[in-house]
């Protein structure tokens, strides 16, 4: 007995402290640079809130905010209603060939956020592919594909599709479709099926893969900055510049912070509809 | 019959969606293979085959002492994970008992917070604690928090139906528990462990938000490759996209049918035991 106890503390306790010491004391640290100031790219240890008032007054941090928050909700709510159709071609008629098709989307998902944004741009851009065969038919090249927030919009699309169909699949793989089934055999119709049971019994699945694209879309700092364009700065690349050309920790760190308080108040919001042990992402729901 | 033609052009209209999607994911990884290949990268067609951008690539001093960095980090980090994700995965599998579901949560919480966040709040770390900007060391772990997540849920995914009497079998036989575990769960366990080490490793390869934070001037591939792009794309940056992409594919079906030889294993244990 005490020989089980010890394993099982070895097995929690250790990766619950890593969490600790390299995940929540970085937060932590964070919380408490951002009530300092910097001055001359150095950093004054007087508390005080004024890093949150210049946040909270500055037109340019509103604006930005405002744009990144339309943007990941915009980015969020297209891909899940892109993801469904998807997942569940996948799940209900991929047969023998699931594994491949899910393994498919994993391939462009694991090659990297700057290699992909290179491939996007050599799509996207002013001699890209679209543009360039457009140019060589005789037509005129799209402007509004060229450094602007519909290109932003586009490569995050491009970034984050993997990731929420994947998550869709897996809710839709551990979904009984027996009762899709039952259901229209007491007369319900297909979209009363797809409503009133598929639909609700998935939400979850579909909450989980909107955050898993809400917060990184949120924070997005390389796709405006290479592909957004003058008018394409996104809340998470002002973070970036904070803390790299201006050099203004204490304030990058404020932003961070509201950033952080952001997604976590989204979260929990949505984890009211969320019911983990639907997911399908642990298993957890058959045992 | 009518409801038959219905659930025909339904599966069709599923199937177009999904090629359609599969086409948007893979032209940008198509083209910037045939833009490597060309000596016109910028309007590559019809396709060529040139491989001067894979020498000039070849023979470039930045990129190779980059690649060397990424390679440390990407390494480390895939074990690092690995381990802490395994410990983890075990942990709320079997003895999490009744608040398996809160571990679950807890060590799928990186998962939620952005790389931006996660690199500028190590960074502000160990900035205040030990004054130092960071260095390979921080940059490891780091990105092994985020990347632990990832390894978690893979690995819980493919072990949730791992029958853990088989330990117990091996010990009541005679093994010892690092024994029970090297020749009974390993084996048995490999398929999740190599997603796992392959996910980390290619995450931590090619991130560029939480390196970029806590190396300072030590260039990685990304970040060398996110310094070019700023100065204008060269074809050098699309041989390197293809190179790794190739090598991801590889590593994919590696594991895929590593997964499919396992299945069918299973499937043959099954016929015969019945």
């Amino acid at each position: 007995m005490a020989d089980s106890q010890l394993q099982k503390r070895l097995f929690l306790d250790i990766p619950t402290a890593f969490l600790l010491l390299f995940f929540v004391l970085p937060l932590v640290a964070l919380v408490v640079l951002s009530f300092w100031q910097t001055e001359n790219y150095k950093i004054v240890r007087e508390w005080s809130t004024i890093n949150y008032r210049t946040l909270a007054t500055e037109k340019a941090y509103v604006t930005f905010f405002v744009r990144s928050l339309v943007m990941a909700v915009a980015v969020s709510t297209t891909l899940v209603v892109l993801s469904w159709p998807i997942a569940y071609f996948i799940v209900r008629y991929g047969g023998r060939y699931k594994l491949i098709f899910s393994l498919l989307l994993v391939i462009p998902f694991l090659s990297g956020e700057v290699l992909r944004l290179i491939a996007l741009q050599g799509m996207l851009g002013p001699a890209g592919l679209i543009n360039g065969a457009l140019v060589k038919l005789g037509a005129a090249p799209l402007r509004f594909i060229m450094y602007s927030n519909v290109a932003s919009f586009i490569a995050l699309l491009y970034l984050y599709l993997p990731m929420v169909v994947t998550t869709v699949y897996l809710s839709l793989l551990n979904f009984d479709f027996r009762l899709a089934s039952a259901a229209s055999a007491c007369g319900a119709g297909r979209l009363q099926v797809f409503t009133e049971v598929i639909w609700p019994l998935n939400l979850s699945g579909t909450l989980v893969g909107f955050m898993l694209c809400f917060v990184p879309t949120l924070s997005a700092s390389l796709v405006p900055r290479f592909l957004g364009g003058p008018n394409g700065q996104l809340y998470g690349m002002s973070i970036a510049q904070q803390f790299g050309e201006s050099g203004t920790w204490a304030l990058g760190a404020a932003m961070g912070v509201v950033l952080f308080l952001f997604s976590a108040l989204a979260l929990v919001t949505l984890s009211f509809g969320v019911n983990l042990r639907r997911t399908g992402f642990t298993g957890l729901g058959r045992q | 019959m009518k409801p038959k033609t219905t659930e025909a052009l339904i599966k069709w209209l599923l199937a177009a969606f999904l090629v359609l999607a599969y086409v948007f994911l893979y032209m940008p990884i198509v083209h910037i293979l045939f833009a490597s290949l060309s000596t016109r990268p910028n309007f590559p067609y019809p396709p060529e085959l040139n491989f001067a951008s894979y020498s000039r690539l070849y023979n470039n001093s930045v990129y190779q002492s980059a690649f060397a960095n990424s390679l440390i980090i990407a390494t480390c980090t895939a074990v690092l994970a690995t381990v802490t994700g395994f410990l983890a995965t075990v942990g709320v599998l079997r003895f999490g008992g009744r608040r398996a579901l809160f571990y679950a949560v807890l060590f799928a919480a990186p998962l939620f917070v952005s790389e931006i966040l996660l690199g500028i709040s190590s960074m502000s770390l160990y900035y205040l604690a030990f004054g130092i900007q960071g260095n390979m060391v921080t940059a490891i772990i780091a990105n092994s928090v985020h990347c632990f997540s990832f390894s978690f849920l893979i690995m819980a995914a493919l072990l949730y139906r791992y029958d853990w009497r088989m330990n117990e079998a091996a010990i009541v036989c005679g093994a010892s528990p690092m024994r029970a575990f090297w020749e009974v769960m390993l084996p048995l366990t490999w398929s999740g462990i190599m997603g796992s080490l392959i996910c980390a490793f290619v995450l931590a390869l090619n991130g560029l938000d939480i390196s970029f934070y806590l190396l300072g001037a030590t260039p990685t591939m990304p970040s060398v490759a996110w310094g070019a792009l700023r100065y204008g794309v060269k074809p050098e940056l699309y041989a390197l996209s293809t190179i790794i992409n190739f090598a991801v594919f590889v590593a994919i079906l590696g594991l895929y049918l590593r997964i499919r030889s396992e299945a069918r294993k299973n499937r043959r244990r099954a016929s015969t035991a019945a």
